[in-house]
């Protein structure tokens, strides 16, 4: 085997490196603390952009905000329905998010409905562009958006309560808690978001008639420092959803979808000034039941149980750091058209970093799943860094990465095919990125090669079913500019984004459907005092929507403006007031052929904190 | 349904064209943009795309796409299912989006719709005067398919017909309406014989399973059934089957069955000779024959829809379901390929003006 030598001389290779590192004294408690701070250790060569809380407050939805800040395209089936990503011209499927370190896309489908995720009680939200299966496994393949939550051990008691109301009987009711001791810290978010969401349909007499939301969600954090050398954190969420699917501007809908979703994670960290010894136990669970007919009693329902179990140990030398990781993850799923079926994958993985010397670093993973259900392929990732001087470092990162079979693919009754193999990609991505007093900017570039794609085909005798079925080229280039400036007391923030983005069928070198060949978000937020204005201004090129190009939905300019004012401002509370204006010029455009989005929109938000 | 002066007109003038016809019909002068061609029904996207239609002209010589949209600039509506005609009259039938549009055949100009009483409509015939549309109704209820009456001048709904699980294909006679219950999601294997001057259940004839496709000569009606496939889990799979019955009191049914695997479709006929598909090939049936051909017509035809009309077949292709497709015409007599056309979105009807 090929794989097995490869695995042996990387292994001497180590060994080597071992012998000529020299230890050194490394602050290991702030990294335990920190939720996946693999993310940043072990993924030098790929873009990160981080949203924390001032970007976070300041978006209705998961969707609403990347699709204002990222440069990731979302369809969505009609505003707050099923919503789903394009990250590098590549499918749903081919994006993963990871719940503070974990995959969570649905073992069922295979992918992350955005609009079933609240994001406002992580601590951040980090968008990591391309590949990254060693890591973070299937799906990680245009890249992987990260939910971070908050440990906090320093004595304090926080609380914060958002209320909104807006257009469309829009609500939403959040409240914070957060508190700690040098030992204890705990962090708590409720949410409740309702919408009756009958937007009008702009050019036309029409409504969103069909498209009332409601949810519920809660996210918890606890951590417990046992001694200087062990931590013990628990993670949990839970999500309750109920939506009427909104129909279409030529088909009227009576669907209704609900689906919860339930997680939790153990986690204990021995360690000390060398190594981190890491055991995480955790449970998802997810559910849903869709109505055809929400005034008729049958609905389709599935749902999956994953057991996780991952051991993971660090050690850390004075320029070199190793990671090995176990995992073994089993997962049981039913549904009405899906067989009761399990599958067992356990996975091994290396990790390393190695700094050269102060101006170069690079890391190289490799991971390898073993399971009976499909053959798995090999991943690995090299990731370069070199810093030129202060204010320019560019970086490489060269992978290989999958998308396995979903349980819907493969045991779906009648259609299910158990000669799946997982799609795979190999990538290459060169990044630039500067940095100045204000201003920070960064260009990226990035070729892709995309095989075994996954489709659903109607195959003469069999019906519909999934097969193996293409290969896609995918290449493009990404810019940044973020651009800070303070005076006195103003201030100002301008974030840019823009990405052109080519995603080709092999087969007839044509762009794949609902790719925008350009996208643009520009962001600008000014603040003076006790008074803050935002614009997000988002550009999306037109996308086609058949196979073939012969069909497309045009781009379109959306622009939201939001204005913040502090009315209380003491050591003990701060309250503010916002308002915001979604659609500011009224624009009628879909991102999804034939489901318009929201008019023009208004939304008035009370923060208080104390 | 409201009528205007200029629908009213139109109807009256059409009427006038019809008795025009029936009078004399060597002078063969075009009643419209779109006549003397072939109409192509292109279902659109399911996922809430609109279906389309196609023109070509009879020489080939010219093809329009989206003709309903181009001359009402209007969508017809999510999955147009079929197109039935009244003389004139073209009922362009969007299963989805649950609505018929009515049109002139040879103009493409609207004359009326049908957007209520209708539940996952299927197909379009006429009997006795009045239009029949099969309904599948909610398709989680096995109970509640109909056949709903129009009102051909009104195009009103007048009442429903309530029928066993899955009414598909129609065919109307002067008094008779029958109806292929090829099962909606699940299967069924029965005929329905509508008496349709009292809009009664006259008789129920039990078919291969999975009816798919009706002709009816000299006599006799004839109905090929697919069988079941043998992908639909907790159901054993069956063969195709062709039933001849004779109309006078529906017995002396004569079946000619196929292998279990075998799952044949899209019964034509033309010059006493039937033409079906199977299995990626095209056979032929003399209609006095008394078995099934051992042997196919053409081979190496994988098809969509296929439409046999005067001597030629057409042949649909929906390649990938998300990209146009292609209507290609074949000679029955040399089986060489005359042209191939690129159409719209998973092209299912073929019709002819």
């Amino acid at each position: 085997m090929v794989h097995n030598k490869f695995l042996f001389f990387s292994l001497c290779f180590f060994t080597v490196l071992f012998s000529y590192a020299q230890r050194d004294s490394v602050v290991v408690l702030d990294e335990v603390v920190l939720t996946d701070a693999k993310l940043s250790q072990f993924s030098v060569g790929n873009k990160k952009q981080v949203l924390k809380d001032s970007v976070l407050s300041k978006s209705q939805s998961f969707t609403d905000l990347l699709r204002y800040n990222s440069t990731i395209y979302f369809k969505e089936n009609g505003y707050g329905m099923v919503s789903s990503p394009s990250f590098r011209g590549t499918n749903a499927q081919q994006t993963a998010v990871i719940w503070n370190g974990i995959n969570i896309n649905s073992q069922l489908n295979g992918q992350t409905d955005f609009n079933t995720v609240v994001t406002s009680n992580y601590n951040n939200v980090t968008i990591k562009s391309g590949g990254g299966s060693v890591q973070y496994g299937s799906g990680a393949i245009g890249g992987s958006i990260h939910l971070n939550s908050t440990f906090n051990f320093k004595e304090h008691l926080d609380n914060e309560v958002r209320i909104g109301y807006g257009s469309f009987n829009t609500q939403s009711t959040n409240y914070k808690l957060s508190l700690g001791s040098k030992k204890f810290s705990l962090d708590l978010g409720v949410n409740y978001n309702s919408s009756n969401n009958d937007y009008k349909y702009l050019g036309t007499d029409q409504k969103n008639e069909n498209g009332a939301y409601e949810n519920g969600n809660v996210d918890l954090s606890l951590g417990y420092l046992i001694s200087d050398n062990n931590i013990l954190k628990l993670y949990h969420n839970t999500y309750l959803g109920s939506r009427d699917f909104s129909g279409t501007l030529l088909v009227k809908s009576n669907e209704n979808y609900k689906n919860t979703n339930v997680r939790t994670m153990l986690e204990w960290s021995n360690f000390n000034d060398k190594k981190i010894s890491r055991l995480k136990l955790a449970h998802l669970y997810e559910r849903y039941r869709y109505y055809a007919n929400k005034d008729r009693p049958e609905y389709a329902f599935g749902y999956a149980n994953s057991y996780l179990f991952n051991y993971d140990y660090k050690y850390t030398f004075s320029n070199v750091i190793l990671n090995g990781i176990v995992d073994h993850n089993y997962t049981d799923v039913i549904g009405r058209n899906i067989e009761e079926s399990n599958r067992s994958i356990t996975s091994l993985s290396i990790l390393m970093q190695h700094k050269l010397s102060s101006k170069f670093k690079y890391t190289f993973n490799v991971r390898k799943d073993y399971t009976e259900d499909f053959s798995s392929p090999f991943l690995f990732v090299f990731n370069g860094d070199y810093s030129f001087s202060n204010i320019y470092n560019i970086t490489l990162s060269a992978s290989k990465n999958y998308r396995i079979p979903t349980f819907n693919d493969m045991y779906w009754v009648g259609a299910g095919n158990k000669d799946l193999v997982p799609e795979t990609s190999k990538q290459v991505e060169i990044g630039n990125y500067f940095k100045f007093k204000n201003i920070q900017f960064n260009v990226l570039g990035y070729y892709t090669k995309l095989s075994e794609m996954i489709q659903w085909r109607p195959i003469s005798g069999e019906g519909w079913i999934p097969v193996n079925v293409k290969d896609v080229t995918q290449y493009g280039a990404e810019a940044e500019v973020a651009v800070t400036k303070q005076i006195g007391k103003s201030k100002l923030v301008w974030l840019t984004n823009y990405a052109y983005t080519k995603s080709i069928d092999d087969s007839n070198d044509k762009q794949l459907m609902y790719v925008p060949l350009h996208k643009v978000t520009s962001n600008l937020a000014f603040s003076y005092k006790k008074i803050e204005a935002y614009m997000q201004l988002l550009r999306n090129g037109l996308v086609y929507t058949t196979t073939d190009s012969s069909r497309e939905l045009p781009g379109y300019t959306v622009a939201n403006l939001g204005m913040n004012y502090e009315v209380v401002k003491t050591s003990k509370n701060t309250t503010s007031l916002g308002l915001r204006i979604n659609n500011l010029f009224n624009k009628e455009y879909q991102n999804t052929a034939f489901r318009p989005m929201p008019n023009r929109n208004l939304m008035v938000q009370l923060t208080t904190k104390f | 349904m409201k009528m205007n002066g200029k629908i009213a007109s139109l109807l009256a003038l059409g009427f006038l064209i019809i008795s025009c016809e029936s009078d004399d019909n060597s002078v063969d002068l075009p009643k419209g943009e779109y006549d003397n061609g072939i109409l192509i029904s292109n279902e659109g996207a399911f996922s809430g795309g609109t279906g389309t239609i196609n023109y070509i002209s009879d020489d080939y010589s010219t093809m329009e796409s989206e003709v309903y949209k181009k001359v009402n600039n209007e969508d017809l509506g999510t999955i147009v299912q079929s197109i039935g005609f009244n003389d004139d009259e073209a009922y362009i039938i969007a299963n989805v989006s649950n609505k018929i549009s009515i049109v002139n055949r040879n103009t493409f100009e609207k004359l009326g719709e049908i957007t209520t009483g209708l539940n996952n409509p299927r197909y379009f015939a006429v009997s006795n005067g009045k239009g029949y549309v099969s309904n599948w109704g909610d398709t989680a209820d096995e109970n509640d398919d109909y056949i709903a009456i129009i009102n051909l001048s009104s195009f009103a709904i007048e009442g429903t017909i309530p029928v066993v699980l899955g009414p598909e294909k129609l065919l109307g006679e002067n008094n008779v309406l029958y109806v292929a219950h090829s099962g909606a999601y699940g299967t069924n294997n029965k005929v329905s014989v509508i008496n349709t001057i009292t809009n009664e259940l006259s008789s129920t004839i039990e078919v291969g399973d999975v009816p798919n496709s009706m002709q009816i000569e000299d006599g006799y009606l004839w109905v090929l059934a697919s069988g079941k496939p043998n992908y639909i889990p907790g159901v054993e799979e069956t063969g195709g089957v062709l039933s001849k019955i004779n109309t006078r009191d529906y017995s002396d049914i004569v079946n000619y069955t196929f292998g279990v695997t075998e799952h044949p479709g899209s019964l034509g006929l033309d010059d006493d000779e039937f033409y079906y598909g199977l299995g990626g090939s095209i056979y032929k049936m003399d209609i006095e024959d008394t078995e099934l051909p051992t042997s196919a017509y053409i081979e190496n035809i994988s098809y969509y829809n296929m439409t046999i009309h005067d001597d030629k077949m057409y042949v649909t292709d929906a390649k990938d379901y998300a990209s146009n497709g292609s209507v290609s015409i074949y000679d029955l007599e040399t089986k060489e390929l005359e042209q191939t056309f690129d159409v719209g979105l998973i092209p299912g009807g073929v019709y002819f003006n």
